[in-house]
């Protein structure tokens, strides 16, 4: 399957990017490329430039600075379900790199690539031969969603399994543009629009991801429900925090909603509360409320809302566990 | 836009001049006449085109050839050594652990890979690890052997 054609750039420097990001209206950035590479050769992503980031050597490190752990954008997957710093103090989000793709796509996918992935959709992510028996749809550069059949919105849904992990630890991300670099948290990067996931400036990139000095506090888990464990996206992800002795506690979803998801609901109901039986059961039932899964995959919105509330129950479980070893 | 590069691939540094948008498994194959790395699905799902890049296990069809420039690009025609299989190689086919071989290349380097970076690990690693790399005839269960096989043997480097 051959890519398609376009103009390939090598920056050398973050500004660098940013100016021909800011040129080149269609570029797109090219990290671990297990995302962008695949909707290519699909031809549901066809830039006319590409930046290859990956030469910018300063963007792949885990440090602490002042508390705060910094993960640099190019650090690949795998580096975080392998280093102690970040298998020791933040199993979640080690549970999360571990559970990405394949072995292949740990190595080869970055942190922030993860976090940038596009929107998933069965309508989408097909070759063009599957999708040239209907209309090219809203997301490829047609006008209809074939998921509610309707023009000029899209309802794909966002599958990152890193996200949720990083959402329950607070955490926040650096976008450097050629004018600097402003740090938000990591919630405020996605639009809710399936057609335009992200909320990046043209010459924005995602250069770091930092965690707070509070969320190594708690005790974190994420478990992915997948058709194939070894590496599909998930059907569901649920990412839980939980400080057992505060009594507080995080939940995150993904692949229910066009983008990812707090369980705010369900936080509010265990705020104080102690991980009972009784608790759980009752947390769990909330769950499926938290989002509007529609059919963008085989799996229909009833079983991710069942799925969301098990694989809630799951986690929790989980962390009474850890935080009793 | 082609372009004129220099790839290290098994040690031997090749001057060919490739497109821009060729992905290294292209250009190993069709290019260089290195056809032990196999084009499956072509979409990184399968693990048929693994190589080594810097050791580490990459899916060749999801990188531009371009981007290994400057890299060390070990294929499967570049494990033995004068002659001689690698132990992995003989483990595979000691232990029976292919049939039509067509995933055995990936299989390989994706173990390698594996062994080079925790010399013994366990079966679960092993099966986890190499998940992603499919066989549609043999199964899975002599390859999961071969590999152990080494990883037991081997207190050297594999």
């Amino acid at each position: 399957m051959r890519l398609p054609k376009f103009e390939y750039f090598e920056p050398k420097n973050i500004k660098e990017a940013g100016a021909i990001l800011k040129n080149e209206s269609s570029a797109k950035i090219l990290a671990g490329g297990t995302d962008l590479l695949v909707n290519m050769k699909h031809r549901v992503e066809c830039p006319a430039v590409i930046v290859n980031i990956k030469r910018i050597g300063e963007l792949d490190y885990i440090r602490q600075d002042n508390g705060d752990i910094r993960i640099g954008a190019l650090t690949p997957l795998k580096r975080l379900h392998m280093t102690a710093l970040i298998t020791e103090n933040f199993a979640g989000l080690a549970e999360a790199a571990f559970a990405v793709g394949s072995y292949h796509h740990q190595v080869m996918g970055t942190l922030a690539g993860n976090i940038c992935q596009q929107n998933r959709c069965m309508y989408f992510n097909q070759s063009k031969w599957w999708r040239s028996s209907r209309p090219t749809c809203y997301k490829a550069g047609g006008e209809i969603c074939h998921v509610v059949n309707k023009k000029e919105i899209c309802y794909s849904t966002y599958c990152g399994d890193m996200t949720p992990a990083l959402l329950v630890l607070n955490a926040k991300i650096s976008l450097t543009g050629i004018d600097g670099t402003r740090e938000i948290l990591i919630e405020e990067l996605f639009s809710g629009d399936g057609k335009a996931p992200l909320s990046l400036k043209p010459d924005e990139i995602l250069t770091e991801i930092s965690i707070p000095p509070d969320a190594n506090k708690g005790v974190a888990s994420y478990i992915k429900f997948a058709n194939r464990d070894s590496i599909d996206f998930p059907i569901v992800g649920t990412a839980l925090w939980a400080s057992i002795e505060k009594k507080e506690y995080r939940v995150a979803f993904t692949a229910v909603d066009r983008k990812p998801v707090r369980g705010q609901n369900v936080e509010a109901f265990l705020k104080g509360k102690k991980l009972d039986e009784k608790t759980i059961k009752a947390a769990s039932a909330l769950a499926a409320k938290e989002a509007k899964p529609l059919k963008t995959s085989v799996y229909s919105p009833s079983h991710k809302r069942r799925m969301m509330g098990q694989l809630l129950q799951s986690a929790l479980n989980k962390v009474v566990r850890r935080s009793t070893q | 836009m082609k372009q004129a590069i220099e790839l290290n691939i098994n040690g031997d540094v090749h001057e060919i001049l490739v497109a821009t948008h060729h992905t290294l498994l292209e250009v190993l194959r069709d290019q260089l006449g290195l056809t032990g790395t196999k084009r499956g699905c072509d979409l990184g799902a399968c693990g048929a085109c693994t190589v080594l890049i810097e050791g580490e296990a990459y899916l060749s069809c999801l990188m531009l050839a371009v981007d290994a420039i400057g890299k060390q690009v070990v294929t499967i025609e570049g494990l033995s050594e004068a002659g001689d299989l690698h132990p992995l190689q003989s483990a595979f086919v000691d232990q029976g652990a292919l049939q039509c071989g067509f995933c055995t290349p990936g299989m390989i380097l994706t173990a390698k890979a594996i062994l080079d970076e925790e010399k013994h690990p366990t079966e679960e690693v092993i099966k986890q690890k190499m998940a992603g790399n499919l066989c549609r005839c043999t199964g899975y269960k002599k390859v999961v052997e071969a590999v152990m096989r080494v990883a037991e043997e081997s207190g050297q480097e594999v």
